[in-house]
């Protein structure tokens, strides 16, 4: 049994040794290693992006991986500031705001279609090429369990403007979270403005990032969250932090980070080599392992993380997005006053 | 009298000339070239097309939502300009002066709560005074009875801010009125003590005046460095819904549009407010330095404090436990939290948080780049700074008047705007510095280049002319008088001006965070990631063995500098 199959995959890995797509391949890898290196500008977290490039290096020694993270707002101002000096420095660009992208797509990004994501769940590739989904993640409030009571808890995201939560709230920042700005345009889609009238009149705490709420919350300086990303959270009650996730029975935005490569990549090969190793089993398998949704069928996610099918996902169209970016940090402004 | 003395007599035949002239160029060209490309960017169109516009300066000041940030800040720079000089200058006073005990402690106490990020102070009292689950709090409801939502400290609040900027602010003001303090001789105090006067109003008669070109120049600094803080409001004022300049121009510069121009042009206030600073600050004292450091030896004996001993020692320390202690312990302890929400248990107790730091390669390359910028800027700014301080007061070339104004304006730009102009300047030819640690070298310099000609400048006022002027006579050129004669008499000038750009280098983050590279990180950049990527047990591990490094390297420093430096 074993002998047999050790045959049929030598005989598959010689049918795919002879074929042309090897030979490209083989090319693909000989320029890369000329090129000698890869910059990846990264909005996913560092322990992460470093497990990544060194799983990458590991693999195709001579290859040098460099991890920039940085914020998705940070990487594209320094991206644009950059370009705008005519300085070059990143070949592949990863971020959570997908409005940029769409601003970016023409003039900026090379398309490419990374190996093997023909079979990828369809949410999770496009058409023209410009880029793929890496990884997604939802928008979820969550709570302290020491602080309160599962009875108490939230249960929507309705539930977050009760009076009740006045000064025991932290929010983020649309202007630093775009997964904030999904969520703003999803509860205004259902409650109106006013929902988050009512959202400013209990006082929350403002921090930056999504993921800045979490240790407010964790530490019992607020006792719910009106929202942060899904994997920082899991990652975090992973840990042992008493914090609870709340499903909100009006559904979650879902946030999908694309992955692209440059147009005026200095080491365009080996971007494409790279990309092709974040879409391969391994790689997406890591992020997986954070709590992140990845397309490729093939992974499996840890314990206690709902699958896709499990949540109400609300996908906010990326054009909309883009035109109402400003228009959803204007009203925060307004109403929060920062 | 003393500009009669110290004008050069054979300005024409000195070939010196050409040196001073050399290092005017050097300084107007470091600090006119960003400021240029920031005003460009100022009256520059939003958008590809760019092209000449008053928009920008339109927009930032009529659109009212812009206008409580100028007000915050406005409350804040004079509540810790005021806070800081008391605090700094009555610690100098104290540790200078008196017979006050443990002085050194108190010293290095000072220079550790110097080096300490401003950001990092701010993570650490939030664990202590946020008003739900700060320890502090905590103490209060567990001492006075009090009900589970009530709190006596809220970290979250324009109080808040101010206290957690003062807390890293007032060892401007202690290190330029130290260094001042220590060039006054005992002789001047104690004609006033033979004539009747005691300990306090010989302070406040005799030697306040004197040191009072530094409690200005010290007050100024803590004002504009207030001013343009980035960290601290961001951490603290936000999350009460208040908006800062500096706040509010970062939120300009991280919108869609990368609102450049608005930023530059919103942050020109601050240009105007700092000129003004200087031009006062030099009409008050214009007629006012006092050249205490002579030809004839003085020397500086402690005013005994008597009874007082101990409780000015102990109104002492609170500064201190503020600043240093409690920040410390808090970060310790949650250094040592397996997690946030678990609290100060034993099985909530790991390593993990230093094992991280230790396995992290950003951090070990961060902390290189760091010593490296830190020492270099420091070795940099103070030289420059000690020349252009020659120069103005010796009124060396033409335009010297110019300089000394030069040298202080950068202290009035915010670092994120500052790395805007850099950014702008050093990424064209000929100077394209991008990617490299010269360009935050750059920043590092220019932004600092205040601090240390302000110490310079105020040591140098109390070293009279008449000694150069004797050995002119005998026949030594400037550069040989200035080597000779000047710098040893001013070296302590010298060497807190180091110390003061070198300390404030290690935690430098406003224009890092802008120009930095994947090759050119430093710590405070790796801390703010953590912070963002919500890592606060690894900074917490991180902000002690920073501490415990850096007052190691203090020591150390301090058997290097001799018993000069600021002796207690």
């Amino acid at each position: 049994m074993a002998l047999t199959r050790f045959l049929v995959l030598l005989a598959a890995a010689a049918l795919f040794a002879a074929s042309p797509a090897s030979a490209a391949e083989d090319a693909l890898l000989r320029a890369a290693k000329k090129e000698g290196k890869v910059t990846w500008y990264t909005a996913v977290s560092l322990p992460v992006a470093q497990e990544i490039c060194k799983k990458f290096m590991g693999k195709h020694p001579g290859v040098e991986c460099i991890v920039h993270r940085d914020g998705s707002g940070k990487l594209y101002q320094r991206y644009l500031q950059e370009d705008k000096g005519n300085i070059h420095v990143a070949d592949v660009y990863h971020t959570s705001n997908y409005g940029h992208y769409l601003i970016l797509k023409d003039k900026h990004l090379l398309p490419y279609q990374p190996k093997g994501t023909e079979k990828f769940n369809a949410s999770f590739v496009t058409k023209h090429h410009a880029w793929t989904i890496l990884r997604a993640a939802v928008l979820v409030p969550f709570y302290n369990t020491k602080k309160v009571s599962a009875a108490d808890a939230p249960k929507s995201w309705k539930d977050l403007a009760d009076p009740k939560w006045k000064d025991r709230m932290v929010h983020s920042h649309p202007a630093y979270s775009g997964f904030v700005t999904n969520g703003m345009l999803l509860n205004i889609k259902n409650h109106g403005q006013d929902y988050y009238k009512k959202l400013a009149a209990n006082k929350p705490k403002i921090v930056q990032s999504a993921l800045a709420s979490i240790p407010l919350v964790a530490r019992g300086e607020a006792d719910v969250g009106a929202g942060t990303v899904s994997y920082g959270l899991f990652e975090a009650i992973s840990k042992g932090e008493p914090l609870k996730v709340v499903i909100p029975t009006e559904g979650v935005p879902l946030v999908s980070s694309p992955n692209a490569i440059l147009k005026k990549a200095p080491h365009p090969n080996a971007a494409k080599l790279f990309t092709d190793y974040m879409f391969s089993l391994e790689a997406q398998q890591v992020f997986a392992n954070r709590f992140l949704y990845v397309g490729h069928p093939g992974v499996k996610y840890p314990k206690g993380l709902p699958t896709l099918d499990e949540l109400k996902l609300e996908v906010i169209d990326p054009e909309v997005i883009k035109k109402e970016n400003k228009n959803m940090q204007n009203l925060f402004r307004k109403l929060f006053g920062v | 009298m003393q500009a009669q003395l110290s004008l050069p007599a054979r300005r024409g035949r000195d070939f010196t000339t050409l040196f001073w002239v050399a290092i005017a160029v050097v300084l107007v060209i470091l600090i006119l070239n960003p400021i240029f490309y920031l005003f460009k960017e100022s009256f520059t169109a939003q958008g590809d097309a760019g092209g000449w516009t008053l928009m920008n300066y339109v927009e930032a000041f009529s659109n009212p939502l812009y206008y409580s940030p100028i007000v915050a800040t406005l409350w804040i720079s004079l509540s810790v300009g005021v806070i800081s000089l008391v605090v700094g200058a009555a610690l100098a006073w104290c540790v200078s002066r008196t017979d006050i005990p443990m002085a050194s402690m108190i010293r290095n106490l000072i220079l550790a709560s110097f080096v300490t990020p401003p950001f990092l102070g701010a993570i650490a009292w939030i664990f202590l005074a946020g008003p739900r689950e700060g320890w502090l709090n905590d103490i209060y409801r567990f001492v006075a009875f009090a009900g589970g939502e009530s709190y006596l400290f809220n970290i979250f609040s324009l109080g808040g801010v101010v206290f957690a900027i003062s807390l890293y602010t007032f060892p401007l003001v202690f290190i330029v009125v130290m260094a001042a303090l220590n060039n006054v001789s005992s002789d001047i105090e104690d004609a006033a003590n033979i004539a009747g006067g005691g300990t306090f109003s010989t302070m406040l008669n005799i030697t306040l005046p004197l040191v009072l070109p530094a409690l200005f120049a010290g007050f100024i600094m803590a004002v504009l460095e207030a001013m343009i803080l980035f960290g601290t409001p961001a951490i603290l004022a936000i999350p009460a819904r208040m908006h800062v300049m500096t706040t509010q121009l970062r939120a300009f510069m991280a919108s869609e549009d990368n609102l450049v121009g608005l930023a530059s042009a919103y942050s020109m206030p601050m240009l105007v407010v700092a000129v003004w600073l200087i031009y006062s600050r030099g009409r008050v004292l214009g007629k006012r330095g006092f050249a205490t450091l002579g030809g004839k030896g003085g020397q500086r004996r402690p005013q005994k404090l008597g009874a007082w001993r101990y409780p000015v020692f102990v109104l002492c320390l609170i500064p201190l436990v503020c600043a240093v202690m409690l920040p410390y312990i808090s970060l310790l302890l949650t250094s040592f939290m397996r997690t946030l929400g678990g609290g100060l248990t034993w099985g909530n107790m790991t390593f993990a948080n230093y094992v991280f730091m230790w396995n992290n390669d950003a951090v070990w390359s961060s902390l290189g780049n760091t010593l490296v910028l830190a020492v270099v800027s420091a070795t940099a700014a103070a030289g420059l700074a000690g020349v252009i301080a020659y120069i103005s007061q010796r009124r060396i070339v033409w335009g010297h008047q110019y300089m000394s104004f030069l040298a202080t304006l950068p202290i009035a730009i915010p670092g994120i705007v500052l790395a805007v102009g850099l950014f702008a300047a050093y990424t064209k030819k000929p100077f394209v510095l991008y990617g490299t640690l010269w360009i935050m070298f750059f920043a590092y310099l220019t932004k600092y280049l205040p601090l240390a000609f302000q110490t310079s400048n105020a040591a140098l006022m109390s070293v009279h002319p008449e000694l150069e002027e004797c050995s002119r006579i005998l026949g030594a050129n400037r550069i040989r008088v200035f080597r000779d004669v000047t710098i040893p008499l001013f070296k302590v000038g010298l060497v807190a001006s180091w110390i003061l750009v070198f300390m404030p280098s290690l935690r430098e983050l406003s224009a890092s965070v802008l120009l930095w590279t994947t090759n050119t990180k430093v710590i405070s950049v790796v801390i703010i990631d953590l912070y963002e990527e919500n890592l606060l047990g690894p900074i917490s591990a991180l902000g002690v063995v920073l501490l415990l490094i850096t007052l190691v390297a203090i020591l150390a420093g301090f058997r290097l500098a001799g018993r000069d430096f600021m002796k207690a």
